[in-house]
């Protein structure tokens, strides 16, 4: 027999606020293949058992278009030129958006049976669950592209400039994901909550309005149009149509500054994780 | 090497808050008033303190809802006490339930590397085991098929493998596996005595009082909560014997 390692495993003392956040942060780092599986699995589980198997993750979003296409196109008849084209731009990474938030805000609390067996980083939950949406968003632009082929004149070098916009969409979807997740396994009312709420936003957000109608139809009603204003979201979403619409440079400073406030919120958030997580398993 | 022990508890106790806890635990924990305090919180166990030196084994005995399992989980660091001091040092495995983590859309290979890495084992030496881990669980022609797709015997008997495929310095055991038919029921006891050797502490929680005696070294039992009895095990089995004989 070796001799015994002597490196606590369990009882490790308490640490601060700050040490508790560098713990989680080197954690994610570590167990990024334990992310990389968990968002892949469940990636896949989504095509399984049905006919067109995943083809669904590029079906679908090409649904969502076209039954949008027809409600506001049609039904309210408000198109823009190249209508489809503008809806998708908005609605691919609100759909990312979406499906992060209402999979993560779910992800601890499915996996209470494995928390019951295995000690492991339960962070990485939300974060896989963010991972696997991301799949989901990246297959939804080969409809995209599809679109380009109607509306050829669309296309630009701007498209290139996609990653620095999803980077800043990410920055705000993990704080969200995170802090929700963690309150769904005590409140369960948070994951039904959540929904509507995400219906709601995306109403007040400039998905299926160009910015410019949203805030003229709240010209008399204070409240939306500061909620508009300071709805990171809204910039986001003004940024994916600027490169994938309109073909033109995003407000990049705007960006920025939307991108850093996020950094307090996502400390925040995983503050709050790491306060709730001892316990997890024992309401699971 | 007295000086640190693989494993420590000192005055440790773990509360249930029973408005959070689920149904389940909740009817459990009827009839068992003294074991909640003055807060409404019902105390699992309490006041439990321990100590494993490295080579020894210990059993953990008691009836039902005694506290036993909350005491394994709090070992493995899946709960956190409310009180009192806990210290596990090395490698914990821990055999509590079999095929967790398995993800059913999964072949077996890649269950067996998503759980290596829920279990923080890095993938280069997780890959080294998977050959060993899909001959011991001999699910055959299935390797390639998801997880979905295997009969219960055949889950359990991968979960098992991978479960007992990492070499602990600290073995915790729930129950004597009965997983499969007989001839893998041989062989995974032969397993887990294997494994048994190579431990620096173990406990292990059961009712087979037979199998404690056999394998432990020392032995505590648990009525409500607190420790009532603690020594070799031979003492405190038999003495659990008598004292079970009374009461019928």
């Amino acid at each position: 027999m070796n001799a015994h390692p002597s490196e606590l495993t369990v009882g490790r003392p308490r640490r601060g606020a700050l040490g508790s956040i560098a713990d989680s942060l080197t954690a994610l780092v570590k167990r990024r293949r334990l992310i990389w599986y968990l968002a892949n699995s469940s990636l896949r589980s989504k095509g399984s058992s049905s006919l067109f198997g995943n083809a669904w993750l590029i079906i679908d979003p090409a649904l969502q278009l076209a039954i949008y296409y027809i409600l506001v196109g049609v039904i309210l008849r408000r198109p823009e030129p190249a209508f489809p084209l503008f809806l998708f731009a908005a609605i691919l990474p609100w759909r990312w958006f979406t499906q992060a938030i209402s999979s993560s805000t779910e992800s601890v609390r499915r996996m209470g049976k494995v928390m019951q067996q295995i000690v492991f980083p339960q962070i990485v939950l939300p974060v896989a669950s963010i991972g696997a949406s991301f799949g989901s968003f990246v297959l939804g632009f080969i409809p995209l592209m599809a679109l380009y082929l109607i509306y050829p004149e669309r296309i630009t070098v701007w498209i290139l400039a996609l990653p620095a916009v999803m980077f800043v969409q990410l920055l705000w979807t993990i704080p969200l994901a995170i802090t929700l997740s963690a309150l769904n396994v005590f409140y369960g009312d948070i994951g039904n909550l959540v929904k509507h709420f995400l219906r709601l936003a995306f109403y007040l957000s400039p998905a299926l309005f160009s910015y410019d109608k949203l805030l003229k139809a709240a010209e008399n009603y204070p409240l939306v149009v500061q909620i508009l204003h300071v709805n990171p979201l809204a910039w986001v979403l003004i940024a994916y149509r600027d490169l994938l619409y309109y073909g033109r440079a995003p407000d990049w400073f705007g960006l920025v500054v939307v991108g850093t406030l996020s950094i307090p919120f996502t400390l925040l958030s995983i503050y709050i994780f790491n306060r709730l997580s001892p316990g997890f398993a024992k309401v699971l | 090497m007295a000086e640190h022990p693989p494993i420590l508890l000192e005055n440790l106790g773990v509360s249930f808050d029973l408005r959070r806890s689920k149904k389940r635990v909740r009817r459990s924990m009827v009839g068992q008033v003294q074991r909640l305090d003055e807060n409404g919180k019902f105390w699992a166990v309490r006041n439990i303190s321990l100590r494993v030196e490295s080579g020894e084994s210990l059993a953990v005995i008691g009836a039902n809802g005694a506290g036993k399992s909350t005491l394994l989980k709090v070992l493995a660091g899946i709960i956190s006490p409310d009180e009192g001091k806990i210290e596990v040092r090395g490698r914990i495995a821990t055999l509590l339930q079999l095929a967790a983590g398995f993800n059913d859309e999964l072949n077996a290979e890649e269950n067996i590397l998503l759980v290596g890495e829920f279990l923080g084992i890095p993938s280069s030496q997780m890959r080294g085991k998977i050959q060993g881990i899909l001959d011991f669980a001999d699910i055959g022609d299935f390797a390639d098929s998801p997880v979905s797709t295997y009969s219960s015997g055949m889950r359990a008997r991968l979960g098992f493998a991978v479960a007992t495929s990492v070499e602990p310095d600290v073995l915790l055991l729930d129950e004597v596996l009965s997983t499969g038919d007989a001839a893998f029921r041989e062989k995974s006891r032969a397993r887990i005595v294997e494994l048994m050797d190579k431990a620096h502490a173990i406990v292990y929680v059961t009712h087979d009082l037979e199998s404690a005696a056999k394998f432990c070294t020392k032995a505590i039992e648990i009525e409500e909560g607190v420790i009532v009895a603690a020594g070799p095990a031979q003492r405190v089995i038999d003495a659990y014997l008598k004292k079970m004989e009374k009461k019928k």
